[in-house]
């Protein structure tokens, strides 16, 4: 046993994953694939208008069909769930439609039956009558004077205090609106010597895990169990308990490993609906999504942005005027949160005396928003970097030099007033400019392949005022499990908190074991998402895992036998007899910080941690088709130590091809509210042929002196540039701007067209 | 999917008498991965399914006729076609067709009839095919026929076959002097289903052209020759006629708008492509490969 | 029997089998039924490859593959190629480049990568992406794939050697 807190090989060692094995034979756990006996398949009948008043619901012909056990309706929900809203920040989510739909593909019913292709055909008998109202889609147009009103009344959750002032609020689909305030604007508006202001657009993203969301509900009478594909167990917990009425400890959340999350699978998706049913029929019942689903059931925002800079003649950003409307569809999910966080970071990594943020969350007829892998800050990277650039450009300034000239460095005060630490933007940045060989000369092609570059940095505040809570249990033959309710998505979290209790304990990292979430057994976790496990988890089980070691070492201490070579099962048998006993060790990890000021946005320390990630894109187009190639393509990061390096690469190099995608090809399109791309044959997303010849990814020296080992989150972090990279050396290459994502073909040669004034027809 | 009969027959001619003229629920199924996405999306409810498996023996032969013909049978898999040698020697252009048509695995089901049949305007053979100047065996109760490729197609997934006839095999002439050419361009990601598909065919050395095809796909509502630009190839292949030609087809190509791209810029695409297909064909240097995505 | 279904006999894993099936159901429902759970259908259209089997020694998507054409022939799935305990080449090679990370779509991977070997022992790069261009992987794990077949191409170069 080691008894010092000094550094082993656990921590960066690319140690292959846990479940490595597992995976590669296909034998890995996921709730895609449980079964229980008894169990139905509930088929969800869904709404075929965005916006309309129900006016009845036919379910007879469904409920006589063939093998169907039952139909259920938002009538039935009610006897058992008499106030069935759901929601972090607002309760404004039926379980099933009530008084009426508010997007193509709401939930309407559930038809239940034992086989999923009866319970499918069964489905498509319920009859609704609907009665069309007026919709609107757009999020600049929500916010008008006569829009359509998608919520007549806003029904804040009453959870956090900086939304309860909304309770109540009528005829508006506004539903948060952020304002920072720091400096004099107007003045420094007025004094400038230049002034630039630019506007972009990004359409909606579907996270597409490949597992789709799915939930198996079951209940005895007594207590209701959910197998979930959930990022989220504890709040799964605490959100079924609210609406049931019941104590959290008659509810039991249980997951596998998932098959992708990216943000889709978090807070409540289909477990309320799952409850319900399985309340209702006394069954188990399994609600599992088909990729068509999940474009009905969550997406990423779209959003309109505008950026307004002041500029000296020093080539200083003397001011910024951000602002950013956020497409939250109909339901607010956790958009307001992300409004808001997000937001404050709206101006960039840059050192800016005067801000002016306006973040605004928006309800429209299209189905609701939530985060996507990096919580809204590569869509604002976007924006700020290729804002960033035009001014450069028109400035006739080196874009890495008016970057330079404009960073937000270590101990400045980042919009919010918070001092920025342990944040290497600057290290990012130099590190980019020198893997992008910025200074040497670049071939810049020739007849129809035109080539150009570009970079772009993006940071991110990590998510504040969360909880982690740990429990390392050391059995007695020396090994131990972790406790906790981190959820393996693929991120390699089982693996790098295996090595931090590994770490702490010195012990093999063999020897640990990470329990999957099930939360009759596992603590408290707020979630997991915005890459802040690695952070806040990481630092709960390694404080859990030092507790345990305490203990060991009191218990040697009290045997008397040497602390530093004993080994641990020696002290078990010595102490018990045999082979019996634990040790358990827990705490909890619960950083400070502080909301930012409801009037100003202004806080002194808004966040635990900063995540920078800045990319370099190397491009080729083709000038007759405006097909755009990535040659090469650069992530640098700062994530603090790197707990398992391999892990981390393969963190950074998926990020990045799944902004890639949001870059290029991902965009979810509506007619009248209905998605028309929701498959993917229609919805590409990034195959093999897609990626980059050359790609790069890296992390710079660099300590997170509050994290785990110096560690920091890295799942979001290479998302962050890309779009702008790319969108950066587009222009380099040819000299167009595109403004709106995705960068199609079309786009980039309408572009070509309308530069050289003769614009293709429409 | 709602359930439905599985007839396996054991000949062609068993098999053609399960088929109903009248009944649009019948229908033959080979590979089945077009058949099975319209059975899961609701667009086809079968009461049955006439399975061709078993007749594969007779039907996946490919043979080379005294005439230099390839007579192709109809059940012959897409990577059996793709990776056969005789194929590859004498209609090269059909294999590197198919290295890029969906992906290996429905290679390794779908059957030459089968894509031919479905008449999915963004098949990438059948343009191919009619640039090629091939054929199909048409079998049924009556008989057999032969029906060029190029008139094979009534209109968006519609063949001029009635229901009772299955396409038995595919028939493609000796290409003697004809160069071919076909590009596939994708405009949301390098593995999709095709915005427009360009086949050219030149018959003729040098610059002396006696027959050019080019037949444009995935963009119309079924392959289509561009009858114009061919034309106009009887001038030469200097780059200035190329280019008259790719005008002309732009021109003359009704192209419709969908989610790869708006009217306007597949036109646009037909314009490039027609040329950069023409100038691989005839082997010029300096063709564009890199965008073929 | 009812109708709409039959009786199918097969060799799943080796192993001579036999069920009653509906006609309307796929190959991975038949999978399921004998509890193996590494094909997975996810897109529904083929185009994805986690539901990846082979039948008769190639692969195909088992979502757009009818369960009753599974009669009579030789079905693989990927619980198959673990021998004694031990990971074939491919497997290891993906463990140790670290080619995967939820993990949900890496059994079809790993078919689509035995059979690509099978073909042809040392693809190159463009090989390789042709050839696993009908797989995604929303991980974006690609480089590490990429990396994953070259290894994987090297051991079973040193095996065969050996």
């Amino acid at each position: 046993m080691k008894t010092k807190d000094q550094a082993t090989r656990q921590i960066g060692r690319s140690i292959p994953r846990r479940e490595a094995r597992e995976k590669v034979s296909g034998r890995a756990e996921y709730i895609h694939h449980l079964r229980l006996p008894g169990m139905l398949y509930g088929k969800i009948v869904r709404s075929t208008l965005a916006h309309a008043r129900l006016k009845s619901i036919d379910v007879s012909a469904a409920a006589a069909a063939p093998g169907v056990a039952g139909v259920i309706t938002a009538a039935d929900v009610r006897k058992i769930i008499p106030d069935p809203y759901y929601g972090p920040i607002f309760h404004d989510q039926p379980i099933l439609a009530l008084d009426k739909v508010r997007h193509v593909g709401e939930s309407v019913a559930v038809v239940l039956a034992a086989d999923p292709h009866l319970a499918e055909q069964a489905a498509q008998l319920v009859e609704v009558e609907y009665q069309e109202l007026p919709a609107v889609y757009d999020e600049v147009e929500a916010m008008k004077a006569g829009s359509a009103i998608v919520h007549e009344v806003l029904r804040p959750a009453g959870m956090f205090p900086d939304f309860k002032d909304l309770a109540g609020r009528r005829n508006t689909n506004l539903h948060l609106d952020f304002k920072l305030r720091r400096g004099d604007v107007a003045r420094a508006f007025a004094n400038a010597e230049h002034v630039f202001e630019h506007t972009f657009h990004t359409r909606q993203i579907m996270h597409t895990p490949l597992e789709p969301i799915v939930t198996l509900a079951e209940s005895n009478g007594s207590s209701v169990t959910l197998h979930t594909a959930s990022q989220m167990v504890s709040v799964v917990r605490t959100e079924i308990a609210r609406l049931l009425g019941w104590p959290e400890n008659r509810v039991r959340v249980k997951t596998a490993f998932l098959g992708g999350g990216f943000g889709a699978k978090t807070y409540i998706k289909v477990e309320a609906i799952a409850v319900a049913c399985a309340l209702i029929a006394r069954r188990p019942v399994k609600i599992a999504l088909t990729m068509e689903e999940q474009f009905y059931t969550i997406n990423k925002h779209a959003n309109t942005l505008r950026l307004k800079s002041a500029v000296g003649r020093d080539g200083r950003i003397s001011a910024r005027e951000c602002e950013v409307w956020w497409n939250g569809g109909a339901y607010a999910d956790i958009g307001p949160r992300l409004t808001q966080k997000t937001g404050f970071t709206a101006a960039g990594p840059y050192d800016i005396d005067n801000v002016h943020i306006d973040s605004y969350a928006v309800y429209t007829n299209l189905p609701p928003a939530a985060g996507l892998r990096g919580f809204g800050v590569p869509t604002l990277t976007f924006a700020y970097e290729s804002h960033t650039d035009m001014i450069a450009r028109e400035l006739g300034i080196d874009p890495l030099e008016f970057r330079r000239k404009n960073l937000l460095r270590e101990g400045r005060a980042q919009a919010t007033g918070t001092v920025m630490r342990d944040a290497a933007t600057e290290a990012v940045l130099e590190r980019l400019a020198q893997r992008m060989s910025w200074n040497a000369p670049f071939d810049r092609g020739s007849g129809s392949v035109r080539r150009g570059r570009g970079i772009a940095i993006g940071f991110k505040a990590s998510i504040s005022n969360t909880t982690s809570v740990a429990i390392v249990n050391v059995y007695a033959d020396g090994s131990c499990t972790v406790y906790c309710n981190t959820v393996d998505m693929g991120q390699g979290s089982d693996t790098a908190l295996a090595q931090i209790a590994a770490e702490a304990l010195g012990i093999p990292v063999e020897s640990v074991k990470v329990a999957h979430p099930d939360t009759d057994l596992t603590p408290y976790d707020m979630g997991t998402l915005g890459s802040r496990s690695t952070f806040h988890m990481g630092q709960a089980v390694k404080l859990a895992a030092e507790d345990a070691r305490d203990k060991l070492l009191a218990l040697a201490t009290a045997l008397g036998v040497p602390v530093e070579t004993t080994p641990i099962a020696d002290l078990f048998r010595k102490r018990y007899g045999m082979q019996a006993g634990n040790v358990v060790g827990v705490a909890t990890f619960n950083p400070k910080s502080n909301q930012p000021d409801h009037a100003t946005g202004l806080a002194e320390n808004i966040t635990p941690n900063w995540m920078v990630g800045g990319t370099g894109a190397e491009i080729e187009v083709d000038t007759e088709t405006g097909h755009v190639r990535v040659t090469r393509l650069v992530n640098i990061a700062d994530c603090g130590t790197a707990i398992n390096p391999q892990i981390v690469e393969s963190q950074l190099s998926g990020a990045a091809i799944m902004q890639y995608g949001c870059t290029m090809s991902e965009g979810i399109e509506f007619d009248a509210g209905q998605a028309t791309n929701a498959s993917l044959a229609d919805y590409k997303i990034p195959g093999i042929r897609d990626i980059p010849a050359v790609f790069v990814n890296e992390i710079v020296a660099a300590r997170q002196e509050s994290g785990p080992y110096g560690a920091k989150g890295v799942g979001e972090t290479g998302t962050f540039g890309v779009s702008a990279a790319i969108t950066n050396a587009i222009h380099d290459a040819v000299g167009v701007r595109i403004t709106r994502l995705p960068v199609t073909p079309e786009a980039v040669y309408r572009a070509l067209r309308a530069n050289s004034a003769t614009p293709l027809e429409e | 999917m709602m359930s439905f009969e599985i007839a396996e027959p054991q000949t062609l001619s068993e098999a053609l008498a399960l088929l109903d003229p009248e009944d649009p629920s019948v229908r033959a199924i080979a590979g089945g991965t077009a058949l099975m996405l319209m059975m899961k999306s609701g667009v086809f409810r079968p009461t049955r399914l006439v399975s061709l498996r078993k007749l594969a023996d007779a039907h996946t032969r490919i043979d080379a006729r005294a005439n230099g013909e390839l007579a192709i049978g109809a059940l012959t898999p897409l990577a059996a076609l793709e990776d056969a040698p005789m194929v590859r020697s004498r209609a090269p252009v059909i294999a590197e067709t198919l290295r890029t048509l969906s992906n290996v695995r429905v290679r390794n089901v779908a059957t030459v009839g089968g894509h031919l049949a479905h008449a999915d305007p963004h098949m990438d053979l059948p343009p191919v095919l009619i640039a090629l100047r091939a054929r199909v065996a048409v079998a049924s109760r009556r008989g057999t026929r032969e029906v060029a490729v190029e008139d094979l197609f009534a209109g968006y997934y519609e063949t001029v076959l009635a229901r009772d006839e299955l396409i038995s095999a595919l028939i493609v002439p000796a290409q003697g002097e004809r160069r071919a050419a076909y590009f596939k361009c994708t405009t949301r990601a390098a593995d999709d289903w095709p915005a427009l598909g360009v086949a050219v065919a030149v018959d003729g050395a040098g610059s002396a052209i006696r027959e050019a095809r080019i037949v444009l796909s995935a963009a119309t509502s079924k392959p289509a020759r561009l009858r114009a630009a061919e034309a106009i190839l009887g001038e030469g292949t200097a780059d200035a006629v190329l280019a008259r030609a790719a005008e002309a087809a732009a021109e003359e190509a009704d192209v419709m708008a969908d989610g790869h791209g708006s009217a306007a810029y597949k036109r646009q695409l037909v314009r490039v492509y027609v040329q950069r297909a023409l100038r691989r064909a005839l082997g010029a240097p300096g063709v564009n490969e890199r965008a073929q995505r | 029997m009812a109708a709409g279904r039959k009786t199918i006999r097969f060799t799943l894993n080796g192993k001579p089998v036999e069920t009653e099936i509906a006609n309307h159901h796929n190959a991975v429902e038949v999978l399921e039924a004998f509890g193996l759970f590494g094909a997975r259908e996810s897109c529904a259209q083929g185009l994805c490859g986690c539901c990846t089997l082979l039948v008769d020694g190639k692969a195909v998507s088992g979502c757009l593959y009818l369960a009753a054409f599974l009669d009579g022939a030789v079905v693989t799935s990927v619980e198959h190629l673990e021998r004694d305990g031990a990971l074939s080449p491919v497997q290891e090679a993906f463990i140790e480049e670290g080619a995967f990370q939820c993990g949900f779509c890496t059994p079809g991977f790993v078919l689509m990568v035995e059979q690509l070997l099978d073909r042809c022992a040392a693809p190159s790069e463009d090989e390789i992406r042709h050839y696993l261009s009908g797989n995604l992987c929303r991980c974006a794990t690609y480089p590490q794939i990429i990396q994953a077949v070259q290894r994987a191409a090297e051991k079973r170069k040193a095996s065969a050697a050996a």
